[in-house]
């Protein structure tokens, strides 16, 4: 069955085999790469978009599309950096910090799943909106230009220690992983999006609650976007409303490249995972290996093509329209 | 309470009646079926049996009549209460979730929720020993672990039919399936599996099987019910009953007039499109055909027989996959929708609404959508150019209001259609016309524009090449008759060497 084959090229398997490829290739050309100081560096660097990684699946899984990442990332960091102990404010709320700034991500992606499944306005847009409202609380929260930096050293420290030789950024990345994989394949929920993204209409004449898991996912995507937000800005040791520049060209190819069609429907928290490292592992191995920086962008844009040709390629019709 | 099921019938319809504005779909319908009995239900295209069916379903509410499931009678608001009742449903279009396993098909059925799951948890468990318990119910061997989208076509509507028997109803009633044209598109070594499929489902529910194939029909059923436009004719055991019996209570015995003098062909003549021997796979095989200027071709066939695969191959707009294709003698290679277009071909597809115009745009913009370099001066549109000829087809068809600024959207079906068609008449080296059911929807006064309009491209030498609506469409107007059964050709007709064909002819070779 071919339909099989390809998919299961697509899938962890083929991914796997990329991803020792490239550690085998990187190995050989530096032997500084398998060092174990700079594996820790690539889990600690793998952290952050991992993290976010798992919501943005959950998104793209129902055939939507989530953009404000960035923006939440920014607005959550910089609200927790301010109401914690810093250079800048008096106030330390310490636990409540994190459950007001994981708030914040929470109900931006929240407001964002609401206008999307109660309006229908294509989640392409309403992300893009959310993504700048974002930005601007970021910005204002920012307000004159003192940068605010953690004064709590031990916190500070935290991201980089190791415990059983992963650094701590990489365990609290693999716990949410890990309860993205049980969400995405145990729960009626996660189950609920992949029937989305594969035939919306269906799920709906089968009194599924699609509305209600648009939201959850939305939800969800905002929340791991805030814990990312908070967690780069630990890693950073201060508060930046542009904390989360850049992560949104990491975990959108890490899905597609993993096998998670942007159409909806296929592939998973495991193969986005996959992705993601994959992509830091590319960038680490070819600083590594001495490619000039500026030819990075390109590398990475055509492997992007690449995936995204791989897992359309099966799907070709010739009055499909594509948007 | 179980001794119902056996007093009662399983399902009983009494006088159940549904309009479409002044067209009756249903008139006065009433039947009933037993426990564990076969009922076929047959009809043409357009008797009502979609309708029955999506009252049965709860899609759609009749506006009389009553129905009654097990001996207790009963309204189907919603799907939900048809399911409830225990009515479950294997529609013409599959309904699975390809990405998902068939346990996960299987269980979005399950009405109830238990232990573990009302809390949101998928209990794989659970859902994969129910799902094997539904599969070894109706004797079909699949793994409930299967992706649905990595199995055959029969062996998914094996899942659907899975799916269909985990209604459940009420106080031990016997559940009722309803099979919509299961067989539409199954080879004939699938369709064995699915008899014998069928054969199981009777132990221990009512099934009611629509098809087209009567001789499927008549091997399978028990009991056979005929509609005809919206009327019960017919409701016979059978026994004893013949293909000839079915469609004399399918079609009315009228004869067809035709008002069209057919030019026998010339010798030596040279046909205008050729196919040999094109296929493509699933959709049709082995087709040939030749279509000449000044004639209209008819392919004719069920829904599902290839027909609609088959003209779009034509015109490009699908890739056949064996086989050549003729225009004027030259063999076509990497056909595509343009080349066909500048090679003078033209197609008004079935679907209009949505790939024959263009709702926002108003009638110059769409009667200039296709090959618009004719209206161009420059690199710009002749923006005067496109009235003037926009209002020349709105004249000659009389399209009605006659705005050419108005947005085709806000025009009648009929209008609309005298403005697709109007769009390629204007092309300026037509000569091949393809239509695809070109008065679907139409009253009589726009199909007699139509018609009218297609006799006369036909007379001023172009090709035309129809799907008619109907059979006597097809001998009223066509030269020559194809006869398209599960993708082959199963019988031509050349109607310019005098006629007598009768429709019950035609159907026989259809079905």
């Amino acid at each position: 069955m071919t339909l099989a084959r390809i998919r299961k090229w697509n899938g962890p398997t083929g991914i796997l085999l990329a991803l020792c490829a490239l550690i085998l290739l990187f190995s050989f050309i530096n032997p500084r790469f398998a060092s174990v100081e700079n594996l820790q560096n690539v889990l600690f660097q793998i952290s952050v978009p991992l993290i976010i990684v798992v919501g943005t699946t959950l998104v793209v899984q129902m055939g939507s599309i989530d953009l404000s990442v960035e923006g939440v990332m920014g607005a959550a960091g910089m609200a927790w950096i301010l109401m914690s102990a810093n250079t800048r404010t008096e106030t330390d709320f310490g636990m409540w910090a994190w459950v007001i700034a994981l708030g914040l991500g929470l109900g931006v992606g929240l407001i964002a799943g609401l206008i999307y499944s109660k309006l229908k306005v294509p989640s392409f847009v309403v992300s893009l909106g959310t993504w700048y409202v974002g930005l601007g609380i970021a910005v204002l929260l920012y307000g004159n230009s003192m940068l605010p930096t953690l004064t709590n050293d031990s916190l500070a420290r935290w991201p980089t220690q190791l415990t059983l030789g992963l650094p701590h950024s990489f365990w609290l990345a693999g716990l949410v992983f890990i309860a993205g994989l049980i969400v995405s394949n145990h729960t009626h929920f996660g189950r609920g999006l992949m029937a989305i993204g594969n035939n919306e209409a269906i799920a709906i004449a089968n009194g599924m609650p699609v509305d209600r898991y648009k939201m959850m996912a939305f939800s969800l995507a905002g929340l791991l976007a805030g814990l990312a937000g908070i967690l780069a800005t630990i890693q950073l040791g201060s508060g930046s409303p542009d904390i989360g520049s850049g992560q949104l060209f990491v975990v959108i190819p890490a899905a597609v490249i993993g096998g998670t069609s942007l159409s909806g429907g296929e592939g998973g928290v495991l193969r986005s995972a996959l992705g993601v490292c994959l992509l830091i592992i590319l960038n680490n191995g070819l600083v590594l290996s001495g490619v000039d920086p500026d030819y990075q962008s390109g590398v990475f844009g055509m492997i992007l093509l690449i995936a995204v040709i791989t897992v359309a390629w099966p799907h070709i019709d010739r009055l499909k329209v594509a948007k | 309470m179980t001794y119902q099921s056996t007093q009662f019938p399983v399902l009983k319809l009494t006088g159940i009646t549904r309009s479409f504005g002044p067209v009756k779909a249903l008139n006065n319908v009433s039947l009933s079926i037993q426990k564990g009995e076969v009922l076929g239900l047959i009809g043409e295209n357009g008797a009502g049996k979609s309708t029955l069916l999506k009252i049965l379903a709860g899609i759609e509410q009749p506006d009389s009549g009553t129905i009654e499931m097990n001996g207790a009678m009963t309204r189907f608001i919603s799907p939900y209460d048809a399911l409830r009742a225990g009515v479950g449903v294997v529609h013409q279009e599959q309904s699975l979730f390809t990405n998902l396993t068939v346990a996960e098909n299987i269980a979005q059925q399950m009405v109830e929720k238990h232990g573990r799951a009302r809390f949101g948890v998928q209990d794989w468990t659970h859902i994969n020993q129910q799902a094997a318990r539904v599969l070894q119910k109706i004797g079909v061997d699949l793994d409930p672990k299967a992706i649905v989208g990595d199995l055959s076509f029969v062996d998914r509507q094996m899942v659907e039919i899975a799916r269909a028997v985990c209604v459940d109803p009420k106080q031990g009633g016997t559940p009722l399936i309803i099979l919509d044209e299961p067989t539409a598109v199954l080879e004939q070594a699938e369709t064995e599996v699915l008899e014998r499929e069928i054969r199981k489902l009777r132990e221990f529910s009512s099934v009611i099987f629509v098809s087209h194939r009567l001789d499927e029909v008549l091997r399978i059923c028990d009991r056979v019910v005929v509609l005809r436009n919206g009327v019960l004719t017919s409701d016979r055991s059978t026994k004893g009953a013949s293909k000839d019996d079915l469609f004399q209570a399918m079609v009315e015995d009228a004869p067809v007039k035709t008002t069209r003098v057919r030019r026998p062909k010339k010798s030596g003549e040279q046909p205008i499109l050729s196919v040999k021997n094109m296929g493509k796979t699933g959709r049709f095989k082995n087709v040939s055909f030749d279509a000449y200027a000044g004639k209209i071709t008819a392919i004719i066939g069920t829904n599902g027989s290839g027909r609609g695969a088959l003209v779009r191959s034509l015109f490009g707009a699908e890739a056949f996959d064996s086989g050549t294709l003729e225009i004027s003698g030259q063999s076509v290679t990497s056909w595509s929708i343009s080349r066909a277009i500048r090679a003078g071909l033209a197609y008004v597809p079935a679907e209009r609404k949505t790939e024959g115009m263009i709702g926002g745009y108003n009638g110059i913009r769409n009667i200039a959508l296709s090959r618009s370099d004719q209206f161009k001066m420059g690199p710009l549109l002749n923006l005067r150019k496109m009235k003037q000829s926009a209002q020349h087809w709105f004249d000659r068809l009389g399209v009605s209001p006659n705005d050419i600024h108005k947005p085709l959207a806000a025009f009648s079906g009929g209008n609309q259609q005298k403005v697709v068609l109007a769009k390629w008449l204007n092309l300026p080296d037509l000569r091949i016309l393809i239509l695809d059911h070109p008065l679907r929807g139409l009253d009589v006064g726009v199909s007699h524009t139509v018609n009218a309009e297609i006799r006369r491209a036909c007379d001023t030498g172009l090709s035309v090449i129809m799907i008619p609506d109907t059979i006597e469409e097809a001998l009223e107007l066509a030269d020559e008759i194809l006869v398209l059964r599960d993708g082959q050709l199963s019988a031509r007709h050349d109607l310019s060497i005098g006629t007598g064909l009768s429709i019950q002819e035609i159907m026989a070779e259809m079905v």
